[in-house]
């Protein structure tokens, strides 16, 4: 998922729950969950909730597209149902999956290669008409389109759905709605097939929580006869409590209530507020002076984009401020892979870990309330696939350098790999990263900090919007990204940034001898239906990959908000890291 | 005359030309890559190739210059199937960025920076000139100290600056103000005036600083010329010598300046949109910087220069008309 469309270059989707115990911050940082304005009490029917912020528009309202954990439940919330959900609570409940368009989570075959789930009677679209099987099928077919989705959105059904690998943009033998002919759309339509209110979707592969997979907006339904193409962003149609009654990025977004939901067909939604008006390209310091002021309508109003650092002390220095402001993780985890064929060795890798200061790349972007040294791959979020990694032999918990450590690994590498040894404290390794402000300044504390162990580092800066596709063809030996989870599963993190599978795996690391071993367990993990167990196989997984090194987790990051005295029900909702919007409600 | 502004009017058709090329070739120049923009992180090469082709970014640089003038006059389409999207004339590109032609974003957002530009220039110039005026009448006493240190802070301060402080004080501390939010002068007038309040006076108070420097010391040079010291000998009365005679002599380079000077915030009051968060060109075009979405770009620097060289124009012409010897040069 997106972090939003700046720094758009961390990958992915959603996130999960806080169970992150000891955390080793400072005194400034700690987890608050917003006291009194998480809770509902004092909420009134109706009224406006205004919504500020810096960004100068969504990433977008379209369904498909939409790749951004804080969008992805904030449009859920309000105008775009599917099949499942998760529970619409604060805490570790809120990661639970329940049943949203569709009666029940969802039957699949014994092979788990085949769901089907079954439509709610009375689900409707803002005009009244019916939602069909057709349109959850055909909005599933728009992320086929590469020309109108361009790769924005999730590709899981490009994944998991049971069509041919062809020659479409996307490499799939369905091109999309637009350009299949009559065969090429009948692939399609034996993978997703409608039968009255059942929908079933044959897959290519074992999935066990393809029911998670469909509560990605991804999956929503979109009706053909209102559907723009790369334009349904600006004006989607609702089938939830809430419609967009108008979109105009660089001014503001409104969504009022819609009339034509039928609250009888959704058991997830309990919408309270009349309207929610997004107020975008508000300057930050502006934005924290009205809500520090809390007067007139911002005291119904929330911030999407969190708090200045300046004024963060100011907010979390305040106990008056207690019961409306917040501090969480936001499901995050950066990273920096390594291209384990060109770093073939594993004890170089463990030196450059070793070497690596952390502590001064942490206080480059802002200090600890930016976020906590990650000790796993899997967010802290992600409660039950969480667990914190035993890190390297040496590694300073303060974040700081080991650099007696890590010269005494690069020893032992000169011995175990004399070639590799001799190119990283010669020529160097080649580090790739977006030629952006923040890496400009971290790739100079790589180069110190590493230098001091006598490794070397080839600084190669990439101009940000050609990251990604460069790095998926020429690779240098490191190269910096960061990721959260697509649902509340470890299996959209551990197999997406490491196995052969992978959507997000650069790390060229197929030619390891521990690759085999690990790419079977991912394979047993996935398959796996008992979820307990598959937790312990996504931790063994973690400290797995931690062990082999192939990529240096960086910080499990964090945000901090502060909403109005009347907002009540704004409690951060884990699979999201944002709050439930359409839960919302105003006291007073 | 007739063949002044013929020739007038031909340079600068010429020179839009020429800026147009220029514009269009730097923004091709730049390291980011327009079809991989288009792009998320799921972009395939296969993906950005179609993207290339279907903006025109595969074609040669004239080409697509070509296509791109075409489009103003005629329109032009992104895509060959179904899910393509039409532009009509005067299409200035397709913003894959914000899903919407570009010119459909100019004349949303043009509006809001014409209510910007000519309420603050009205207040600029009528301020300037008052003050200016005054302060020159009575040279070295108060009003001309006044004069010169509110020149000064006008002068130093950054718009930024007085801008936050400005909604600190009037929206946030006094709550004097609503928070600027703009909505157009046919929707509600009353509105749209308490909106553009702040961000004119903000304006208003940086140029009139520069504009009473200058009618200072026109009027003071003016003054000195023989044919006010006729007029004073003639004993003609001293209102009517300074608005006929001093002033009008005094206000013609200043009236060159300001035209140039309006054409400029035509095209975009960039910082004081971005604080006041009004939806106008500039904030479209530093939204567009920060996105590297380049068809706004290309858009909103040719817009820009538009506004530059058709009021250079103008003031030439206009000069035509007021000097004579302008034209015979």
């Amino acid at each position: 998922m997106k972090h939003n469309r700046i720094i758009a270059a961390i990958a992915t989707a959603g996130i999960f729950l806080s169970a992150c115990g000891g955390s080793g911050m400072n005194a400034q940082s700690g987890e608050e969950s917003g006291g009194r304005s998480a809770s509902l009490d004092g909420a009134q029917d109706g009224g406006t909730l205004h919504v500020l912020t810096f960004q100068e528009g969504a990433s977008t309202l379209d369904p498909q597209r939409v790749y951004t954990g804080a969008e992805l439940g904030a449009w859920g919330s309000t105008f775009t149902r599917t099949l499942t959900s998760y529970q619409p609570v604060a805490g570790e409940d809120g990661t639970n999956l329940v049943a949203d368009m569709a009666t029940d989570l969802g039957t699949a075959s014994d092979d788990l290669k085949t769901w089907t789930f079954t439509l709610r009677d009375g689900l409707t679209w803002e005009d009244g008409s019916e939602v069909t099987c057709a349109d959850i099928a055909y909005g599933v077919s728009r992320t086929f389109a590469a020309e109108v989705t361009a790769g924005e959105g999730p590709l899981y059904a490009l994944s998991y759905l049971n069509i041919p690998e062809g020659d479409s943009d996307f490499g799939s033998a369905y091109p999309g709605p637009w350009l299949a002919d009559e065969e090429q759309q009948a692939l399609f339509d034996a993978a997703v097939q409608c039968d009255g209110q059942n929908i079933t979707f044959n897959l290519q592969v074992p999935v066990a929580d393809f029911n998670y997979t469909v509560g990605l907006l991804a999956f929503a339904p979109v009706p053909k006869d209102k559907d723009t193409a790369d334009q349904y962003g600006l004006a989607p149609f609702s089938n939830g409590p809430f419609r967009v009654e108008s979109y105009e990025e660089g001014v503001e977004l409104v969504l009022v209530r819609n009339e034509n939901w039928n609250a009888d067909s959704d058991p997830v939604r309990k919408p309270l507020l009349d309207e929610i008006i997004w107020q975008f390209g508000v300057d930050e310091a502006v934005i924290d002076e009205r809500m520090l002021a809390d007067a007139g309508e911002d005291k119904n109003t929330i911030v999407y984009g969190g708090i200045l650092p300046e004024n963060l002390q100011t907010v979390f220095g305040d106990d008056s401020l207690k019961d409306r402001r917040t501090d969480g993780f936001d499901g995050f985890v950066s990273y920096t892979m390594f291209n384990v064929e060109t770093v073939n060795c594993l004890e170089v890798r463990q030196a450059v870990w070793l070497a690596l200061d952390r502590e001064a790349l942490r206080t480059a972007a802002g200090g600890p309330f930016t976020g906590e040294f990650a000790t796993s791959f899997v967010a802290p979020l992600l409660a039950a696939d969480y667990e914190p990694a035993k890190l390297v032999d040496g590694l300073n918990e303060d974040g700081t350098a080991n650099v007696e450590a890590a010269i005494a690994m690069m020893e032992k590498a000169k011995e175990a790999c004399p070639d590799l040894h001799a190119r990283t404290t010669g020529e160097g390794l080649r580090f790739d990263h977006p030629d952006s402000a923040t890496w400009q300044k971290n790739i100079a504390i790589w180069i110190d900090s590493l230098g001091a162990a006598g490794i070397k580092i080839i600084d190669n800066p990439i101009e940000p919007s050609k990251y990604y596709s460069s790095i998926n063809g020429d690779r240098g030996d490191l190269m910096r990204a960061g990721w959260a989870a697509d649902w509340a599963n470890a299996s959209t993190v551990i197999p997406e940034l490491f196995s052969k599978d992978g959507g997000f795996n650069y790390h060229n690391n197929e030619g390891d001898p521990a690759f085999a071993a690990f790419q079977t367990k991912v394979d047993e993990a996935k398959a796996e239906t008992d979820r307990s167990k598959q937790s312990k196989l996504w931790k063994e997984l973690n400290q797995y990959v931690m062990d082999q090194v192939w990529s240096i987790p960086g910080s499990a990051t964090k945000s901090q908000n502060l909403v109005g005295s009347n907002v009540r029900g704004a409690y951060q909702w884990k699979p999201f890291g944002w709050y439930n919007l359409g839960a919302i409600g105003l006291a007073g | 005359m007739f063949y002044f502004i013929a020739r007038r009017s031909f340079f600068a058709v010429i020179l839009l030309f020429v800026v147009s090329i220029f514009t269009f070739w730097i923004f091709s120049a730049l390291p980011a890559d327009p079809a991989a923009l288009t792009c998320g992180k799921n972009c395939r090469p296969e993906v950005i190739e179609a993207n290339r082709i279907r903006l025109g970014y595969d074609k040669p640089f004239i080409e697509q210059y070509g296509s791109y003038m075409k489009g103003i006059f005629v329109g032009r389409t992104y895509g060959e199937d179904e899910s393509g999207v039409h532009c009509a004339a005067p299409s200035l590109g397709y913003s894959y960025d914000r899903h919407e032609c570009v010119s459909s974003l100019v004349a949303k957002t043009l509006p809001v920076t014409a209510s910007i530009a000519f309420g603050a220039f009205v207040l600029w110039m009528v301020f300037g000139i008052a003050l200016g005026t005054l302060a020159a009448l009575r040279r070295g006493k108060w009003p001309d100290h006044f004069a010169t240190v509110f020149s000064v802070i006008g002068i130093s301060f950054p718009s930024f600056f007085l801008g936050l402080l400005s909604v600190l004080f009037f929206v946030i501390w006094t709550k004097i103000l609503p928070f600027p939010n703009y909505v157009g002068i046919t929707e509600n007038p009353f509105e749209w005036f308490t909106a553009l309040i702040l961000p004119w006076s903000v304006l208003a108070l940086l140029s009139a600083s520069t504009y009473i420097r200058l009618t200072r010391n026109g009027i003071l040079e003016v003054m000195n010329e023989e044919f006010v010291r006729l007029g004073i000998a003639k004993g003609l009365p001293r209102k009517k010598l300074i608005v006929k005679y001093v002033l009008r002599a005094a206000l013609t380079p200043i009236a060159t300046i300001a035209g140039i000077d309006l054409a400029f915030l035509l095209g975009g009051a960039i910082v004081t949109e971005s604080v006041f968060n009004l939806p106008g060109l500039g904030k479209l075009t530093i939204a567009a910087v920060v996105n590297s979405d380049l068809p706004i770009l290309v858009a909103t620097t040719l817009i820009s220069a538009l506004f530059i060289v058709v009021a250079n124009a103008f003031v030439d012409i206009m000069y035509g008309f007021l000097d004579p010897r302008v034209r015979t040069k």
